[in-house]
């Protein structure tokens, strides 16, 4: 498990970047965390296959939950760069080891949730542990004055990298910890549930989070724009007629 | 007297740290760090004594905040009247300061809009529609929509993002003394609109596909119509919930989805 979790740190660190640095390249999004985990995770091979099916629901239901349509300035601090990286290590790491305790997984749809759940709980701990770097860009900012008014401009520049590397640091330290504690706590649960995980409950919860995860998307993409609606109606009409034209077309 | 002039090569350098500027964001300077930290080659190249380039280091230090992706715009105007008052004119530190604000507002105004608050979300609906419309596993070879769905979400955003960051600060730098035009020319209006239609047109995709896939014709649904609506209950309830606690707490999707979960799971431990 050590190299999977060395690579969970490594991604964990390089998606802070992306989104605290200001790369915002979208490599934080979680559905592009949640699949670059998935990729460089490998539980074994027989659970080959849902380790490349897990990750698309995680990333896909976090994406529409984290996916906050409002300026960063009235956003709560959420840390969504590691939130799917998380979420998908202890989904597919948890698949791998507590199988034979979740008989019932329904298609997958509990790693998923599980997944999902694990990757919310991460975005909130991230975020507090991000005000750790925050409030070491303010001590930096007395060290950053002295250096430019003394005109030690590579000093200034050792100062900014330094900082660069904190960022990476503290996402990959999170991503790595976080997935440990969401997996240990996985392990101590889930064996417990046992009978309680029937189809029909996990079938329940997964439908009741598609719904919210719907509703959170409604807000990113359609309340409050103009003329939304019929876009709206436009969208759904293209992708029956896709569908039935593919659907024709399937042999 | 040489003239001092800023080279390509300190654009090019300038660019790629333009990628970093928000790494020592505060709440006092906010990009400010970041700001002089790019612009930073230039300033080496036009002050080669160490009190002109420390004079030059604290001016650009100064509280600044825009849009990162169109942060590079102002690195090179400013690059330039940098270099403009390097070779003698008359342009004092409060007309720099007042000439980065100027530039950096309505940058921010514009692209808030178009990069976060409509292409971000846009960009990651694109990736799980592709769950839909590419093929999974199947005779022709392995799931690949693991791979091709972030492929997507990162091609739909950088595909308008990128040429901003690439050649924000080159544009910046050779239309310094136009910067009503630079702005104008950006039409970053334009594509706010454009990209918020195609979010909606996006989301009624979503909804149908979601549709779609409940599959009412299949048993698993049962025959009558009480097991549909039973059945249908509880995305209908989350979806309310969802809707209801973001409306009442915007911005909190980590904090509403946790509850719909937790409530979820609750309720469907004691029926």
């Amino acid at each position: 498990m050590l190299p999977e979790m060395v690579r969970v740190a490594i991604l964990g660190g390089a998606l802070t970047l992306d989104r605290t640095a200001g790369w915002s390249l979208m490599l934080s999004q979680p559905i592009v965390g949640a699949c670059l985990a998935g990729i460089l995770l490998s539980p074994g091979p027989e659970w080959e296959l849902w380790a490349l099916r897990v990750p698309i629901g995680v990333g896909a239901l976090l994406q529409m939950l984290l996916t906050d349509a409002s300026l960063p300035a009235a956003q709560r601090q959420h840390d969504t760069a590691t939130a799917g990286v998380v979420g998908t290590a202890v989904a597919v790491l948890g698949m791998a080891r507590l199988h034979e305790a979740a008989t019932v997984a329904l298609g997958g749809a509990l790693w998923v949730l599980i997944g999902v759940a694990a990757g919310l709980i991460s975005a909130v701990g991230g975020g507090w542990v991000l005000r750790f770097h925050r409030a070491r860009s303010r001590a930096d900012l007395a060290r950053a004055e002295h250096l430019a008014a003394g005109g030690q401009a590579r000093a200034f520049e050792f100062l900014y990298w330094g900082g660069v590397l904190r960022i990476f640091t503290v996402g990959a330290l999170w991503a790595w910890a976080a997935s440990l504690l969401g997996l240990a706590a996985l392990l101590v649960i889930l064996p417990r549930l046992g009978d309680m995980l029937t189809a029909r409950r996990i079938g329940f919860v997964l439908a009741a989070l598609i719904g919210a995860a719907l509703a959170a998307a409604y807000r990113a993409h359609v309340a409050g724009r103009k003329q939304a609606f019929r876009w709206v109606a436009l969208g759904a009409t293209v992708a029956v007629v896709l569908c039935v034209v593919f659907r024709r077309a399937a042999p | 007297m040489t003239e001092a002039r800023v080279r390509g090569d300190d654009l090019a350098t300038m660019t790629s740290r333009t990628l970093q500027i928000q790494a020592l964001l505060t709440p006092e300077r906010m990009q400010g760090m970041g700001f002089a930290f790019a612009i930073l080659p230039a300033l080496r190249r036009l002050y080669p004594d160490k009190e002109h380039l420390a004079r030059a280091l604290s001016r650009n230090l100064a509280y600044f905040a825009t849009h990162p992706i169109l942060a590079g715009f102002v690195v090179g105007a400013t690059a330039r009247r940098e270099e403009r008052r390097a070779n003698g004119e008359p342009i004092d530190d409060a007309e720099i300061d007042a000439y980065k604000r100027s530039l950096a507002s309505p940058l921010a105004a514009l692209g808030d809009p178009l990069f976060w608050v409509t292409l971000r979300p846009f960009a990651g609906l694109v990736g799980i529609l592709g769950i839909t419309f590419l093929p999974g596993a199947g005779f022709i070879g392995p799931d690949l929509r693991v791979l091709l769905c972030p492929l997507l979400t990162l091609l739909t955003y950088n595909a308008v993002a990128l040429p901003f960051r690439l050649f924000g600060v080159a544009r910046g730098y050779a239309s310094a003394d136009r910067p009503g035009e630079l702005l104008k020319s950006l039409r970053l209006a334009e594509w706010s609109q454009a990209v918020a239609r195609a979010g909606a047109l996006g989301y009624g995709a979503l909804l149908a596909l979601v549709a779609l896939s409940l599959d009412f014709g299949s048993s698993r649904w049962g025959v009558d119509g009480r097991s549909r609506v039973a059945s249908l209950t509880p995305l209908v309830l989350g979806a309310v919930i969802g809707y209801a606690g973001l409306r009442r707490w915007p911005g909190r999707g980590v904090e509403v989805g946790l509850g719909v979960l937790a409530a979820a799971a609750v309720f469907a431990a004691t029926v």
